[in-house]
């Protein structure tokens, strides 16, 4: 693991040594590349392909499902969340970056269903553990005096969530941080798939068992993201979990087709027409809600 | 006592060996770390212009996608985008537009879009009645610079 992390920083280093000297070798000419004069370039997929670490998968906002959940009707239900008080008894990195996500995804939910106060209240728990991980900038005074000044108005308060997660994010990714950027990721999924499970068992809602079935895509993309990781003994634990998870989710059904999209030039918009159908039985829903269930308890215990 | 001292000038050669190498390591790791640095601080410059193309109505996704791209490599990137949503990508590198090309693939690896087919523009929005499975992948601009920093950022909003 050591001798894979100096690989990837010694490859990071040349490259951005190559970088560096194309700059300097450039001084006083155009450093951005022009416009292709020939007009548009299809792209090359024989290229080599990169790999830098965590950063290739990506892994959904929490604040979009529980917009789904919201739109569905369900109530607020607070007895689903972790407490904002349990920030105190996270004392290892791994915890404290799991439940930065865990209440990251929290913060979104309670934001939807209007109770501010609340989502203050998660925002401080986030700052102190964000703080104890030294995650400069992100989450600091003047974030949280703004989140507080914009109380009520969710729209700006959901995109000030957003834009502190994605600072963090690049602090993290800055600083040859990966491990805890993914472990964020990986607590605010976790934290919304339980709320996924949770809502789909009381009602059956076929957009929320639509929405937890198309988790697994989620699934793979977080699994290969922690991989690099699980030299570290946590990680490694969580990820057997999560492997578990994935034979369950092995049997969701997912029927994809593809359809020509259309787009709309003036506007910049193009609509995907492509179609998916997920299928997952009772059975299946049963298992990845205990699965999923276990496996938070064991990340805000 | 007779001592044997035989290793003492072998010593003093390695020493000036291992002194002239550490400098030479030394000096290399110095103008990389310092290159590293760099190349962050460009990262972030063009972050910061990249963000503007995510507007107020698009909350972030909470994630900064960069990678260092020397040539013709591509960079991969695994996403889902949800049905009923409309999601924004904004893709950069270098301070002025249309210097990176991004193209999204289905699972099937069908290409669903890319923005070289509109003058590589730096951003585009995709509105998704289904899920999606997919591969963004982006490259520098072939007629442009032979390195560079790229950024993408997402963004999305309920329909």
């Amino acid at each position: 693991m050591v001798s894979s992390t100096l690989t990837r920083l010694r490859n990071l280093v040349w490259s951005a040594a190559i970088v560096s000297l194309f700059l300097a070798g450039c001084d006083g000419c155009d450093r951005d590349p022009k416009p292709n004069p020939d007009g548009p370039t299809p792209p090359d997929t024989a290229n080599q392909v990169v790999s830098v670490g965590g950063a290739l998968f990506s892994i959904p906002s929490p604040v979009q499902t529980s917009m789904l959940i919201k739109e569905t009707g369900a109530k607020y239900n607070n007895g689903m969340l972790n407490s904002a008080k349990n920030a105190e008894k996270y004392t290892t990195k791994y915890k404290k970056a799991l439940n930065v996500g865990v209440y990251g995804a929290d913060v979104g939910y309670v934001t939807l269903y209007d109770n501010s106060q609340d989502a203050l209240g998660y925002m401080k728990s986030v700052r102190k553990l964000s703080d104890e991980l030294g995650i400069l900038g992100a989450f600091d005074a003047t974030t949280i005096d703004r989140f507080q000044s914009n109380l009520g108005k969710k729209d700006s308060m959901l995109a000030m969530v957003g834009n502190a997660y994605r600072a963090s994010d690049a602090f993290l990714k800055d600083k040859d941080k990966n491990d805890v950027g993914v472990l964020i990721l990986a607590g605010g999924w976790i934290e919304t798939l339980y709320f996924t499970t949770t809502i789909a068992q009381s009602s059956s809602n076929p957009r929320v068992m639509e929405r937890l079935g198309e988790q697994k895509y989620t699934l793979d993309n977080l699994i290969k993201a922690l991989n690099p990781y699980r030299g570290q003994e946590e990680i490694a634990g969580l990820l057997d979990q999560l492997y578990e998870l994935a034979y369950d989710f092995d049997a969701v059904a997912v029927e994809y087709k593809y359809v020509k999209p259309t787009t709309d030039e003036a506007n910049k918009i193009t609509t995907i027409n492509s179609t998916s159908k997920v299928t997952i039985t009772k059975e299946h829903l049963k298992s990845i809600s205990d699965k999923i269930a276990a496996i938070r308890n064991t990340i805000i215990g | 006592m007779n001592m044997n001292y035989s290793h003492v000038p072998i010593a003093i050669g390695n020493h000036k060996k291992i002194n002239s190498m550490s400098k030479k390591t030394f000096f290399t790791l110095a103008i990389a770390l310092s290159a590293f640095f760099t190349a962050n601080a460009q990262c972030d410059s063009i972050a910061s212009l990249c963000r503007k193309n995510i507007s107020k109505q698009y909350i972030s996704d909470g994630q900064s996608y960069r990678a260092l791209l020397v040539n013709q490599e591509v960079a991969e990137f695994s996403a889902t985008f949800f049905g009923g949503s409309t999601y924004r990508i904004a893709a950069c590198s270098g301070f002025s537009d249309g210097n990176l090309i991004f193209s999204i693939y289905d699972q099937d690896r069908n290409l669903l879009f890319t923005n070289s087919e509109h003058k590589n523009a730096p951003y585009w929005d995709f509105k998704l009645n289904s899920t999606l499975n997919c591969t963004i992948e982006a490259q520098l601009n072939s007629t442009g610079g032979t390195s560079g920093c790229a950024v993408l950022f997402v963004g999305f909003k309920q329909k």
